[in-house]
């Protein structure tokens, strides 16, 4: 009997294994990288780990907003200017704020970003526009908002909020706690969200066959814009973390222009097809800190930062490379 | 059209009628220009599928609507369906080994085929709809599916069956409803039907010919295009008009993919013009991409002049002088170029011809216009080129590029009459100048029109060769229904 138990219990495994080997292989690569990292430089400790963890906080995000979209079939091209757009109303608004108003500001943020993203999501499904066109489009609105809102770098927040996403209320030093507390938790709440609730498996069955998706009886429209409305409010949390780790806005367009590409780049390393319906949130969350901890890796290994774009790029195409190679054995070998 | 309580109505009808059409608005998936559906004498308007599931109609369509990168227990839990309410009807089915936690992607098609029905029955409806059920099952799955019908219409449900095999309906169907055109041509009831006199005395039984049946798919059409036919500058060609010489273009011996093909084989000699008729789904359109390269065949061989070939894409088919013209025009088009770069795509899998064209093969671009009358009015863009002119782009490409063995997929699928008969002029023009021709349509009526023999393919074989020239409609359809051709 508990052998049985046993057996049964091991093959589950084995078969969620062989399912999510890609985002196992990120996982395993993150390491790698992290255990590379640590014998690289003289001193390994808490404030690595630290500096790690909380600057890959805004990317973090953002890839797992863009993985929900992705898994549903869209693509959100506005998502870094949402950020900048959150960061700019957060950085004027919460100025010389005490950490209670900061709060409330910063959950009004998520949820009207939430909103905002959502309505965007439904036009997208009512014109029947294609999701890169119409993200494009309001991405340089959001954009412009910003810098309407906050025409220069400038404004603040309550040392709080700073210490809630980096663990120091200078936002310099202190523990990893909070910044790994922060990335996981809204990671695994959107994880357990997309595989375990109704809502999203409808968005992972619209990115996998939207006309089956509409026979089986499901509301295709409503998964759609819940998908864009995660994604808005992830992108929110993406621009409140930027705020707590600078202590200052900055609404400049090249910033949300590269949280876009990278955040893009995230979900494609991080085992989410374009095509949508596959991939898992956990993935993107890896990548994510990987694309971020190369920075540190490529200085300590005395490259110029300069060139770091250039390997990120290689990363980035080697992986899929291998990844594709792989998955064409495994078709072969069946 | 009524569907009663505790019965099992067919519906029948052959390629193109509008079962599936009309299915899909009992469904709720698409809407009804006109009419209205009643459900236990309301009207009821459906907005989408969830809608018609709501009053008790649930629907098995002809592609599975499962989600293939979720898991069975998934899709279940998406379309909140109690499992403890489905895996009974595993059992019933036979499937109770199935792991509900393996991929719909990975599945068997006639598993997933059972699995849809079973999440269908779990909404324990009052009007089931299934189409083409039977279609991908084996023989004794099928049973498991009639044995549930039966027991189905004595609990007092009902369930409309669509079908292309005749003896099913014979065996469970208590009525059936023909259409044709997207009209409701005929209704067989029991006590209606020309010996009825079992079905009537035993109330269930539905006996009636499946000739009539294949008759009134067909209807009085027959009678209007023999009359046509008669009027018509492209009669069937006389016994001693054949083109077709005995030297042997292109063969294959016992192709098979999959369950798909299975075991064809057949020779296409030079000059010959020879016809493939098929229900849908038969395995025509995976014949097709065999022959044309696109796809390999697990078992068999294909030669071309009596040598074996082995392709590992279109390309080297189109080398060995085997071309094809696909069934969806925009496929083999590139829709927004123009009419003569169409032409001429071909020509640049040669390299030296990258920096430009002859004038000589001009020449042949120029001529292929004209020859085949191609409006060049809209030439600058191909799709705002009508059906038939694409038709004729997509033909006369290989007419530039040169070609000994022309694969035709269905080439007069909703084009006009006029270019129907061009189309079909210029195939037998093109025969009689030594081409070997494979031509599939879904228009029974035009076989004996163009074709020399008829080959007619059924679950995957050729069942059966006939002489195009005394091919009927009915006797093609009775055949490709794979039942035996009365003397």
């Amino acid at each position: 009997m508990m052998t049985a138990l046993r057996s049964a219990g091991v093959a589950l495994w084995r078969t969620g294994l062989a399912r999510n080997t890609w985002t196992l292989g990120v996982w395993l690569l993150l390491s790698a990288l992290l255990l590379w990292y640590a014998t690289l430089i003289p001193v390994f400790g808490q404030f690595q780990v630290t500096s790690i963890s909380k600057n890959s906080l805004p990317l973090v995000y953002l890839a797992i907003g863009q993985a929900i979209i992705v898994i549903a079939g869209g693509i959100d091209l506005s998502l870094g200017a949402l950020l900048l757009l959150t960061n700019a109303l957060a950085a004027r608004f919460m100025d010389d704020q005490p950490f209670a108003m900061v709060l409330f500001i910063a959950i009004v943020l998520i949820a009207g970003l939430g909103i905002l993203n959502a309505l965007v999501g439904y036009i997208i499904s009512v014109s029947g526009v294609p999701d890169i066109v119409v993200t494009l489009a309001t991405g340089y609105i959001w954009s412009g908002f910003a810098l309407w809102i906050l025409p220069s770098p400038g404004g603040g927040t309550a040392p709080e909020f700073r210490w809630l996403f980096t663990g120091a209320q200078s936002g310099i030093g202190g523990t990893y706690v909070m910044p790994i507390l922060m990335m996981a938790v809204p990671a695994i709440l959107v994880f357990l969200l997309s595989r375990h609730t109704r809502l999203g498996l409808s968005i992972y069955a619209i990115g996998s066959d939207s006309v089956a998706a509409r026979l089986a009886g499901l509301d295709v429209r409503r998964a759609k814009i819940s998908s864009y409305a995660i994604g808005g409010a992830m992108a929110a949390l993406a621009g409140l973390a930027t705020v707590a780790l600078t202590g200052t806005g900055d609404p400049r367009f090249s910033v949300g222009a590269n949280a876009t590409l990278n955040s893009v780049a995230a979900v494609v390393l991080g085992g989410v097809a374009l095509v949508g319906g596959t991939g898992l949130v956990l993935g993107a969350v890896a990548a994510g800190v990987i694309l971020i901890m190369l920075n540190p890796i490529l200085s300590a290994m005395g490259i110029d930062p300069n060139n770091a774009q250039i390997i990120q790029g290689l990363l980035i195409a080697g992986v899929m490379m291998v990844g594709g190679l792989v998955t064409l054995l495994r078709e072969r070998s069946a | 059209m009524a569907v009663r309580r505790g019965e099992v109505h067919a519906l029948l009808g052959a390629n193109g009628a509008g079962k599936s059409t009309l299915v899909k608005i009992l469904a709720g998936v698409h809407p009804a220009d006109h009419g209205v559906v009643h459900v236990d004498g309301r009207p009821i308007s459906f907005q989408d599928p969830m809608d018609a599931m709501n009053v008790g109609i649930s629907t098995v369509f002809q592609d599975p609507a499962l989600i293939p990168d979720l898991t069975v227990r998934q899709n279940l839990q998406l379309s909140d369906i109690d499992e403890a309410a489905f895996t009974p009807w595993l059992t019933w089915f036979e499937l109770e080994d199935l792991d509900l936690d393996a991929l719909v992607r990975d599945l068997p098609l006639e598993t997933l085929r059972m699995v849809d029905l079973g999440r269908a029955l779990a909404r324990d409806p009052q009007v089931l709809l299934l189409d083409e059920i039977t279609a991908a099952l084996t023989a004794d799955q099928a049973e498991r599916v009639f044995a549930l019908l039966t027991e189905w219409r004595e609990k007092g449900r009902a369930a409309v069956l669509i079908t292309h095999r005749l003896a099913e309906v014979r065996r469970i169907c208590d009525r059936a409803t023909i259409l044709r055109d997207g009209r409701n041509v005929a209704l067989f009831e029991p006590n209606a039907s020309p010996d009825a006199t079992n079905g009537a005395a035993t109330g269930t039984m539905f006996d009636v010919d499946e000739h009539d049946l294949v008759e009134a798919m067909l209807g009085a059409e027959v009678t209007e295009l023999e009359e046509r036919n008669e009027s018509d500058s492209l009669s069937p060609h006389q016994p001693g008009s054949r083109s077709a010489s005995d030297e042997v273009a292109f063969s294959v011996r016992g192709l098979t993919s999959g369950d798909v093909v299975r075991d064809v084989s057949f020779e296409l000699r030079r000059g010959e013009i020879l016809g493939l008729v098929a229900l849908e789904g038969q395995g025509q359109e995976r014949l097709f991409s065999l022959l044309s390269g696109d796809r390999s065949p697990s078992d068999g061989e294909i030669f071309v002049g009596g040598r074996q070939r082995r392709w590992s894409a279109p390309y080297d088919a189109v080398g060995d002088g085997v071309v094809l013209i696909p069934g969806d025009r925009l496929l083999a088009l590139l829709p927004n170029l123009p009419v003569r770069q169409n032409l001429v795509v071909p020509l640049f899998s040669r390299i030296r011809q990258w920096l430009g064209l002859p004038a000589d093969e001009r020449q042949r671009v120029r001529n292929a216009i004209d020859r085949l009358s191609i409006d060049t009015r809209a030439a600058s863009q191909v799709r705002r080129l009508s059906g038939g002119n694409q038709q004729k782009v997509a033909i006369g490409r290989w007419l530039v590029a040169g070609f000994r063995t022309l694969l035709c997929f269905d080439p007069t699928r909703g084009i006009d009459v006029q270019t129907k008969r061009e189309t079909y002029a210029l195939l037998r023009e093109l025969a009689a100048s030594g081409a070997a021709i494979l031509l599939y349509t879904s228009e029974l009526a035009e076989i004996p029109l163009v074709c020399d023999r008829v080959l007619i393919m059924h679950d995957g074989r050729f069942v059966e060769e006939q002489d195009a020239a005394r091919a009927t409609e009915s006797s093609l359809l009775t055949a490709a229904h794979g039942l035996e051709v009365p003397a």
